[in-house]
């Protein structure tokens, strides 16, 4: 394996059954290298969101191999993996996922002081975060005092607070229009342009692909294919 | 460890801070509901029970010597009423004389109980002259009055049970008939109810008037009655007088209580244990409802949180301290509500029959049981339904599949 790979995946597999079997992933291999920012696209059903929460330690599979910097994270026991994913993962839910009864701040800073970080040091890290994502002046907002677009910016502040190894994004634009898209598209282009983030990101939207280097399509719980992009590539 | 207990700590603060304020004072209510309902119930028992107590207050005071074995009398009551004087936690004691007597009234007569007392030394052992209904009570002077009891009296609370005098009055001459066959002439002075069969249906004179009947030297006493400064103390000073050389048989008013109405007693605490065993159960399943709702409407949370990397001792942690935060503030309204209701039936007392009065007792030992268990109750009901939601999968817990 290539030094820079985190990520590799092989015949990676997902079966629900609940009366009938459900093949949400079929046998899906590929590596992720550091510094990546990749697109899994494909249509509603074909299996990104569910191989995405295995990526993040959220699911398990029901068969095949998972490992992140060559450490075999599928048979981590569960208390491992909630301190792998509090450490060294950062995940964007599409529904935001914020604790509601939070701030935005609190909503950040409670991972710091998980970490064991000071209430001090926590706050800052905090705030940092917020500031990268332009909610500098929004700190002790509560989510329902939040617009769509600034609540997706808060789950990406959590996630981006602990430096995450890997950000994982689950169609972190789902809910938002077009403009709102754009500027969280923006941020996360930031994070993995100036600060080298590695981001993996789940969308439908055909045009949110124009800010990845690297573009999964799944079809039926399999890759149909697996292309780099660069910046030319976008459309005028 | 100190990490979850900081996140648990942080995450309970929020939660009650930004929570639905009328889920909370909805929760508050029903738990200072259950609250009352642990110690509301007890304390009026406990008040039929203090009414038993308080009945005994008349014959034994706080607490009683009696003559040894067969003898008649304490021959040496005021040596003993001397020793009883020393002890510190006395605050006042008497010594009586009580005889078999027949009372007549016009063509009624009744065997009762009359009991020889000093009445200025009565005033700050007993309760007697606090239960003068009608008339007054004996002077120290009195030789040649009587004070008798209400059931004695046709028209009073209970006479119909029992013979009684008829229409005798404040006032009116009474011929009472001692065992020796001395028969003497009273006027009624007053006429005592202390709605029980205990008091009112015996009569008061002066010891001196006894003492002459029977021909005694005045040393003689069928008890000596004290009262102490601590009534709760009673048990330790009876101890206290033994020691300073008193020979006769020493009971407490409790003791006294125990051997007259012990059936009564036991029957009242049977229903008093049961009670606070029922309401306990009611309370802790009621307490587990109440968290466990709250938990599951919080499944999600719970999802998120685990999801994002918090651990579960975390979760735990903070809903036990929701539900104890919930709990206290229940405890408070509760007492608030408790406090009320027992100055309100205090001051209005529930009455039985006309004149019964049931006075609630405030009981300080079940108030903080009742506390520790909610408390305890509170934390139980905290950790099992947050420890069941935070071992469920992320997926079950946020999305429900």
């Amino acid at each position: 394996m290539d030094e820079k790979t985190m990520i590799k995946v092989k015949n990676l597999k997902r079966y629900y059954d609940s009366g009938i079997v459900v093949k949400a992933l079929n046998g899906v291999s590929f590596e992720i290298k550091k510094g990546e920012f990749i697109a899994i696209i494909g249509a509603s059903g074909s299996g990104k969101t569910t191989l995405l929460r295995i990526l993040g330690l959220i699911d398990k599979p029901t068969k095949g191999e998972y490992t992140i910097n060559n450490l075999n994270v599928v048979d981590l026991p569960e208390e491992a993996r909630g301190y792998y994913r509090l450490t060294q993962l950062g995940y964007v839910f599409q529904d935001y996922a914020l604790l509601n009864e939070m701030s935005a701040s609190e909503n950040v800073h409670i991972l710091s002081i998980m970490e064991g970080k000071s209430k001090k040091e926590s706050l800052i890290t905090a705030k940092d975060a917020l500031e990268k994502v332009g909610l500098g002046d929004k700190l002790d907002r509560v989510p329902n005092q939040l617009s769509g677009g600034e609540k997706q910016r808060v789950a990406i502040a959590r996630a981006i607070a602990k430096k995450p190894k890997i950000l994982f994004a689950d169609e972190p634009c789902a809910n938002l229009d077009t403009g709102t898209s754009e500027q969280v598209l923006e941020v996360l282009k930031e994070l993995n342009q100036k600060h080298g983030q590695t981001i993996v990101m789940v969308t439908h939207e055909p045009w949110h692909v124009k800010y990845a280097s690297r573009v999964i399509e799944l079809k039926d719980g399999l890759i149909v294919s697996d292309k780099k992009r660069s910046i030319k590539d976008n459309p005028s | 460890m100190f990490n979850d207990i900081k996140v648990g700590i942080l995450s309970a603060k929020s939660s009650i801070k930004r929570g639905n304020k009328k889920t909370l004072a909805f929760i508050i209510f029903v738990l200072a509901l259950i609250f009352m309902n642990l110690v509301f119930l007890p304390s009026m028992i406990g008040g039929v029970s203090g009414m038993f107590t308080d009945f005994m207050q008349y014959p034994y005071g706080d607490i009683v010597i009696e003559p040894m074995g067969d003898n008649p009398y304490i021959n040496n009551a005021d040596s003993v009423l001397q020793k009883v004087r020393a002890v510190p936690d006395v605050s006042a004691a008497t010594k009586r004389l009580d005889a078999g007597v027949s009372i007549q009234y016009k063509q009624k007569v009744v065997g009762s109980t009359i009991t020889g007392l000093l009445p200025s030394e009565e005033y700050d052992v007993s309760n007697y002259h606090n239960i003068i209904v009608d008339g007054e009570f004996l002077g120290d002077l009195a030789r040649d009055e009587i004070i008798i009891g209400a059931m004695l009296v046709e028209g009073y609370f209970g006479s119909e049970t029992y013979d009684n005098l008829g229409g005798v009055r404040v006032g009116s001459l009474v011929d009472v008939t001692y065992s020796n066959g001395v028969v003497r002439t009273y006027k009624v002075k007053g006429i005592m109810e202390g709605t029980w069969e205990g008091t009112d249906l015996n009569a008061l004179i002066h010891y001196k008037e006894i003492q002459d009947v029977f021909g005694l030297d005045g040393s003689e006493a069928t008890s000596v009655v004290m009262r102490v400064k601590n009534p709760q103390d009673a048990a330790k000073v009876k101890g206290k007088i033994i020691s300073v050389g008193v020979n006769e048989p020493v009971f407490t008013n409790a003791e006294k209580s125990d051997a007259i109405l012990r059936q009564a007693m036991q029957s009242i605490d049977m229903i008093n244990v049961v009670s606070k065993y029922v309401s306990l159960i009611i309370g802790a399943a009621l307490i587990l409802i109440i968290i466990y709702i709250n938990v599951l409407n919080r499944k999600r949370e719970i999802g998120i949180l685990k999801a994002v990397g918090i651990s579960p001792s975390s979760i735990v942690i903070s809903y036990a301290f929701i539900s104890m935060f919930y709990v206290v503030m229940g405890i408070l309204a509760g007492l608030v509500l408790y406090f009320i209701s027992m100055f309100y039936f205090k001051a209005n007392p529930v009455m039985f029959y006309e004149n019964i009065k049931l006075v609630p007792e405030i009981q300080v030992g079940l108030i903080i049981n009742s506390i520790f268990t909610m408390l305890i109750m509170s934390v139980i009901a905290g950790i099992i339904p947050a420890w069941r939601v935070s071992k469920e999968s992320i997926l079950e817990a946020i999305w429900g599949r």
